[in-house]
C-alpha cells in the first residue's frame, strides 16, 4: 500500500515536470511565432529594453570589473610560479570573453530580471489582469512575453560586451597597479589572444542566455497560482531554473562550438 | 473572420428575442474535480440572467466559459451564434469585442490610469482617432458617474469606484453582451445601489444582454422589479410580467432552478427555501 503511494508520488512528480516542460516549450514557441505576427508592440519592447538593459547596467559593470580584477589576481599568483606572469592579460581575456563574461552577465540579468518578470506577470495573473487582457481581445503572450523576449535577448548581448570590456579593464587595473605589469603589453596580449572562435562563442552564448532568462521568467509568471504566496514561489523558481538552464546551455554551446571549430581546424 | 463575427452580431441585433447565449449540456471540471455537470440554459437578446449559488459552484466559471477564457470538458457554449468551445483563441479575440466583462476584483491594469484602462481596447484596435477615443472614454466614464477620475491610477480609487471603472472599460467597445461578476461584492449599500442603478440603466438604455453573478438576492430582485425612467432620471417599479430578468441557481454541480423571480419565490424545494432564507 505504502509502496503504491510512493510510486504514485514519483509518477505524479515526473508527470508534473513533463507537463511543465511541455507548457514551457509551447509558450516559447508561441512567443517566437509572435515575432512575425501583427500587431508589433514596439513601444512595449523599448520600455522593456530600458528596464532590462539600462536597469541592469550598474550590476553588470560592477560584476564584470571585479571579476576581471579577481581573475588577474588569481592567475598572476599561479602564472608567477612558472615565470609567465606577462601572460595574465591573455588568460584574463580568453576566460572572460569565452566563458565568464557571458555566464556571469546572464546570471546577473537572470537574478534581476527573470525574478522581476515572474513577479510582475505573476501579480497580473493572480489579480485577473491577464484574464482581463484576454477578455479585451489582446493576446497576453504577444503583449507581455514577446516584447520581453526581444528586449532581454538584445540587451543581454550588448550587456555581455560591456561586461567583457569592464572585466578586461578590471584585470588591467589590478595587473598594472598591483602587479606592476606593463599596461601596453597587457592590452596587446589580451587582444592577440582572442581569435574568431573565441569571439564567436562569446557572442553566441548571450543570445541563448537572454532567451532563457525571458522565457523562464515569463513562464513562471504566467503559471503563477495561489495569490501572493504563489507569486513569491514563481519568483524564486524562475531564478533557480533560469540559472541552471544557463549553466547547462553554456556547456551545450561550448561543446557544439568546440566540435565545429575542431572540424574546421581538421582536428 | 472579423466580418463573420460582425455579421453574426448584426444578425442578432436585427432579430429581437433571438437567443444570443446558449449553454448546452456543459460539464466543467478542474483536474479530477467536477465543478458542474450538464448545465443548460439560454439567454435571449436584451434579457438578463442572474446566476445564483453558493461559493465554488462555478458561477464565475460560467462567465469565463462565455468569454472562451476556459474550455469545458464537454457540451457546447454558443455566443452570438458562435460555438466558442471550438473556436481558436485568435478568432475568440475578435468575438470578445462583442462581450464586455466586469471582473469580481475589477482587474484594472494597475500601471495604467483610468483613462488608459477604459481606452485600452480602442487603442489596441487602432480603428478610432485619438479624439474619438477620448470622447468615447469620457462618455463611458460619465455613464458610471466617474468623469472626474480620468488621470487617477486604480490604486487611488475605492473598491466601488474600481468596479464602476471596470464596467466603463467593458462598455468602451459597445458590447452586445455584458458579464458582471459579483459587481456589488464587498461594497457598502450606497455604492452597491449606485452600481445596480448603472447596470439597470445600461440594460434599459443600451438594451445590453447580461449575465450577472451575485451572492446578493436583493440585487437580482432589483433587476427584476425596477426599470430606468429616463424622464424622471431614476429607477421606478416595473410590472413583473414585463421583466426580462430570469434566475439560474447552481447547487451540487447542477442547475437547481431556472426561471423568473415569481417562480423562484413560489418554489417549495427545501434547498431553495433554505437558500432564499
Amino acid at each position: 500500500m505504502s509502496e503504491q503511494t510512493f510510486s504514485d508520488i514519483i509518477s505524479g512528480f515526473i508527470k508534473g515536470w513533463i507537463f511543465a516542460l511541455q507548457e514551457y516549450w509551447l509558450l516559447t514557441a508561441e512567443s517566437f511565432k509572435n515575432l512575425f505576427l501583427r500587431p508589433f508592440y514596439i513601444s512595449d519592447t523599448i520600455i522593456q529594453a530600458d528596464l532590462i538593459g539600462v536597469g541592469s547596467l550598474p550590476i553588470v559593470i560592477l560584476t564584470g570589473f571585479f571579476t576581471g580584477a579577481v581573475m588577474s589576481l588569481q592567475l598572476a599568483s599561479t602564472l608567477s610560479q612558472y615565470g609567465q606572469i606577462s601572460r595574465t592579460g591573455q588568460l584574463v581575456s580568453l576566460s572572460l570573453v569565452r566563458e565568464l563574461g557571458p555566464v556571469l552577465t546572464a546570471l546577473m540579468i537572470s537574478g534581476r530580471n527573470a525574478s522581476g518578470m515572474a513577479s510582475e506577470l505573476g501579480s497580473m495573473v493572480v489579480t485577473e489582469q491577464v484574464d482581463a487582457m484576454r477578455a479585451l481581445g489582446t493576446d497576453p503572450v504577444k503583449k507581455l512575453v514577446t516584447p520581453r523576449l526581444i528586449a532581454t535577448t538584445v540587451m543581454t548581448f550588448f550587456l555581455t560586451i560591456i561586461s567583457d570590456v569592464c572585466g578586461l579593464l578590471g584585470g588591467y587595473v589590478y595587473a598594472v597597479m598591483a602587479l606592476g605589469l606593463n599596461g601596453t603589453h597587457y592590452w596587446s596580449s589580451a587582444y592577440e589572444a582572442l581569435g574568431f572562435d573565441d569571439l564567436n562563442q562569446g557572442l553566441i552564448k548571450p543570445i541563448f542566455f537572454g532567451m532563457i532568462v525571458a522565457t523562464v521568467g515569463c513562464f513562471f509568471g504566467m503559471k503563477a497560482r495561489g495569490g501572493t504566496q504563489g507569486v513569491g514561489r514563481a519568483t524564486t523558481q524562475s531564478v533557480v531554473v533560469a540559472s541552471v538552464f544557463i549553466i547547462v546551455m553554456d556547456f551545450i554551446i561550448s561543446s557544439v562550438l568546440k566540435k565545429f571549430s575542431g572540424l574546421s581546424a581538421g582536428i | 473572420m472579423s466580418s463573420t463575427v460582425s455579421s453574426i452580431a448584426s444578425q442578432s441585433r436585427e432579430a429581437g428575442g433571438q437567443v444570443v447565449l446558449e449553454f448546452e449540456r456543459v460539464t466543467m471540471a478542474f483536474g479530477t474535480r467536477v465543478l458542474f455537470r450538464d448545465v443548460s440554459f439560454q439567454v435571449q437578446r436584451g434579457a438578463t440572467k442572474v446566476l445564483l449559488g453558493e461559493a465554488a459552484t462555478g458561477k464565475t466559471t460560467i462567465l469565463k466559459l462565455v468569454l472562451g477564457l476556459l474550455r469545458p470538458v464537454s457540451g457546447r457554449v454558443r455566443v452570438l451564434g458562435h460555438d466558442v468551445t471550438r473556436m481558436p483563441e485568435r478568432e475568440l479575440f475578435e468575438l470578445r469585442r462583442s462581450i464586455g466583462m466586469a471582473f469580481q476584483e475589477s482587474a484594472l491594469f494597475s500601471s495604467l490610469s483610468v483613462r488608459e484602462n477604459v481606452a485600452y481596447r480602442l487603442e489596441e484596435e487602432g480603428k478610432l482617432g485619438e479624439g474619438e477615443i477620448e470622447q468615447r472614454v469620457r462618455r463611458c466614464l460619465d455613464e458610471v458617474e466617474l468623469g472626474d477620475v480620468l488621470d487617477k491610477l486604480p490604486a487611488d480609487l475605492s473598491g466601488g469606484m474600481q468596479h464602476r471603472v471596470s464596467i466603463a472599460r467593458a462598455l468602451a467597445t459597445e458590447p452586445e453582451i455584458m458579464l458582471y461578476d459579483s459587481p456589488t461584492g464587498g461594497l457598502d449599500p450606497v455604492t452597491s445601489a449606485k452600481i445596480m442603478q448603472t447596470i439597470i440603466q445600461l440594460r434599459d438604455l443600451r438594451r445590453v444582454t447580461a449575465l450577472l453573478v451575485t451572492h446578493r438576492l436583493q440585487d437580482g430582485y432589483l433587476l427584476a422589479s425596477q426599470r430606468w425612467d429616463e424622464q424622471q432620471k431614476r429607477l421606478v417599479a416595473m410590472d413583473p410580467r414585463q421583466s426580462r430578468t430570469t434566475f439560474l441557481l447552481l447547487c451540487e454541480g447542477r442547475v437547481c432552478f431556472d426561471g423568473t423571480a415569481e417562480e423562484l419565490l413560489r418554489r417549495q424545494d427545501p434547498y431553495l427555501r433554505r437558500y432564499l432564507a
